[in-house]
């Protein structure tokens, strides 16, 4: 009996082991074939079509007899709403979360806490939707500009939805640095404020930088949104109250109208191997930050 | 000439309505190591929490009577003053996650203590000299904090409480997790020390505070139920209870 027992947990233990090993080789799997599918189309638009030409060429022209890829301004549009947006979400959401764990009481932090989750369910059509509708005609008369569809108003509706996700997680990183580390501060003749800033940050930096890199995710490949409110303008902007058009507002609004396999539709899938080198880029430097913090 | 650094006056403590410590009355003299000893739950802790007030960070902590840092009452100074002047070291050491130069440097970085960089390598160097750790760390400075052995942790925190530049120092069992090496390093360092500093050693090693201390006082209960020269204690406690705890024979009740 006793045996048996020993024998069902092992080929248990064997049969879960090897469930949780096919799921990490089915992702990894997933990965790859995208990233394949991906390089293989822009591989083909990219022999037709010369890269300097594609990444720096300023002008978007996909339906003209000469076509024009140049997705310069897409880049442009894209990097500045996201800056945009991490400017205003970065310490906006790192404030939020500190306040969340170490200043609120108990009651104060489960209510805001639920509230922050609410606010990261909100679907991202339904912030843009609102956003046209509220933030659009505020930035157009505040700063009494032509039309409010701009980078700046993209931005601010961005750090909306990426702020839950990074205090969210940063909230979680703060809390679980251990006491012993606020005492020892506080032990050193810290204030409150400088506890927070000599051990709080400096100890859940790697959860901090994760929740950053996890917002800027979020910013990087919204789409729905963004075309809504960014006014989707193909041209270089000079200034982040010019309306601008994103990487992926691009291929989700040309996708439909291309001819399938045409250097059109390939173009797009090119466009979409960069969005993914940029990401990769983004996760690449988070992960030397965390590196950085764990080697000490 | 004696000079009494700290008087404790008829002082009580609770947390919620437990009472922790009972009208405690107690001189600390300046340049002493008064080593305080007694059982777990006797209130020693708690004593060194309520000398720099890291007791009132908890919110069901209240107090009665009159504690006086170099006769000025510990209540009407400011807080983060009063704990610059009066450091305390935990049981377990707990670098921040960084060099070991960064760990001296950063608190009085924050503090605005020290600004300019040779100012740094100063107290950096000065610090750890005072902690007697200089030798084993001056080539490497950069490494990771979490990366020297436990004692030397322990003294890397002695070193970081050193650079604040308190008058008193409390060590709340200070060598519990060490080795004998690194205990008599330890030892070693706070007789040194009260040269500078004035110094309370909880210890749960009653050898430990008949080496070092001056003077040793006998919690029980949150009560002081006897203090006296260290050698006078040891030789001839006058209190029963005193007595079956150094010798061994302490029985909890
Ligand atoms: N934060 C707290 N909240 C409530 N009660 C506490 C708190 N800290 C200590 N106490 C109580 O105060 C009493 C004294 O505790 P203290 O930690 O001072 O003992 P100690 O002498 O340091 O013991 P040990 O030798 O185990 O460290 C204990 O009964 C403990 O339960
Ligand atoms: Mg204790």
């Amino acid at each position: 009996m006793y045996y048996f027992g020993k024998n069902m947990r092992k080929i248990l233990y064997i049969i879960i082991e090897s469930i949780i090993f096919f799921c990490g080789i089915l992702s990894i799997i997933f990965v790859i074939l995208i990233f394949g599918f991906l390089f293989k189309e822009s591989f083909v638009f990219l022999k037709n079509y010369n890269i300097v030409k594609f990444l720096f060429g300023r002008f978007w022209y996909p339906t003209l007899e000469t076509a024009l890829f140049g997705i310069l301004p897409f880049i442009c549009g894209s990097v500045l709403v996201s800056v945009g947006a991490c400017i205003i979400a970065v310490p906006i959401g790192i404030m939020t979360a500190l306040f969340i764990s170490e200043v609120a009481s108990k009651n104060i932090r489960n209510i805001l806490k639920s509230l922050i989750e609410l606010m990261a369910a909100i679907p991202s059509i339904v912030i843009g939707f609102i956003g046209m509708a509220t933030i659009v005609p505020i930035v157009k008369n505040v700063f009494s500009i032509p039309t409010g569809l701009t980078a700046f108003t993209g931005s601010l509706m961005l750090a909306f939805m990426a702020i839950p996700t990074i205090v969210t997680i940063s909230e979680d990183a703060i809390h679980s640095v251990p006491w012993q580390y606020r005492e020892g501060a506080l032990a050193l003749g810290a204030t409150k404020w400088q506890m927070m800033k000599i051990v709080i940050l400096k100890i859940a930096m790697p959860g901090i930088m994760g929740a950053i890199m996890l917002g800027i995710g979020r910013v990087v490949g919204e789409t729905m949104a963004v075309i809504m409110i960014t006014g989707n303008a193909a041209h270089i902007p000079t200034s982040i109250f010019d309306p601008v058009r994103t990487l992926t507002a691009t291929i989700a609004t040309e996708m439909g109208e291309t001819v399938k396999g045409g250097i059109h539709y390939k173009s797009l899938f090119a466009i979409g191997f960069v969005l993914f080198i940029i990401t990769f880029i983004v996760n690449f430097i988070a992960d030397i930050f965390l590196k950085k913090n764990k080697n000490l | 000439m004696v000079n009494n650094k700290i008087e404790v006056k008829n002082f009580n403590c609770y947390y919620n309505h437990d009472h922790i410590l009972k009208s405690l009355n107690i001189n600390i003299i300046q340049n002493e190591i008064l080593t305080i000893i007694g059982p777990a739950n006797s209130g020693k802790t708690t004593f060194l929490k309520a000398l720099n007030r890291m007791n009132d960070l908890n919110i069901t902590y209240s107090y009665k009577g009159e504690i006086f840092l170099d006769k000025n009452s510990i209540f009407s100074m400011n807080m983060e003053k009063l704990r610059q002047r009066i450091g305390i070291l935990f049981a377990i050491p707990l670098p921040l996650p960084m060099s070991i130069y960064e760990n001296i440097v950063y608190a009085p970085k924050c503090l605005k203590i020290v600004n300019k960089k040779q100012d740094q390598d100063i107290l950096v160097e000065r610090s750890l000299k005072n902690a007697f750790l200089w030798n084993e760390v001056k080539d490497r400075l950069n490494l990771s904090a979490m990366k020297i052995s436990g004692g030397q942790q322990q003294r890397l925190c002695i070193a970081r409480t050193l650079a604040m530049n308190p008058e008193v120092i409390l060590f709340d069992e200070p060598c519990s997790g060490l080795d004998h090496i690194s205990t008599e390093k330890i030892e070693t360092l706070m007789t040194e020390l009260k040269y500078k500093y004035t110094i309370l050693l909880v210890t749960n090693n009653v050898k430990q505070a008949s080496r070092v201390g001056d003077k040793t006082a006998f919690f029980l209960n949150g009560e002081l139920i006897e203090i006296n020269q260290t050698d006078k204690f040891f030789i001839s406690p006058k209190n029963k209870q005193t007595e079956n705890y150094i010798t061994g024979r302490y029985i909890i009740s």
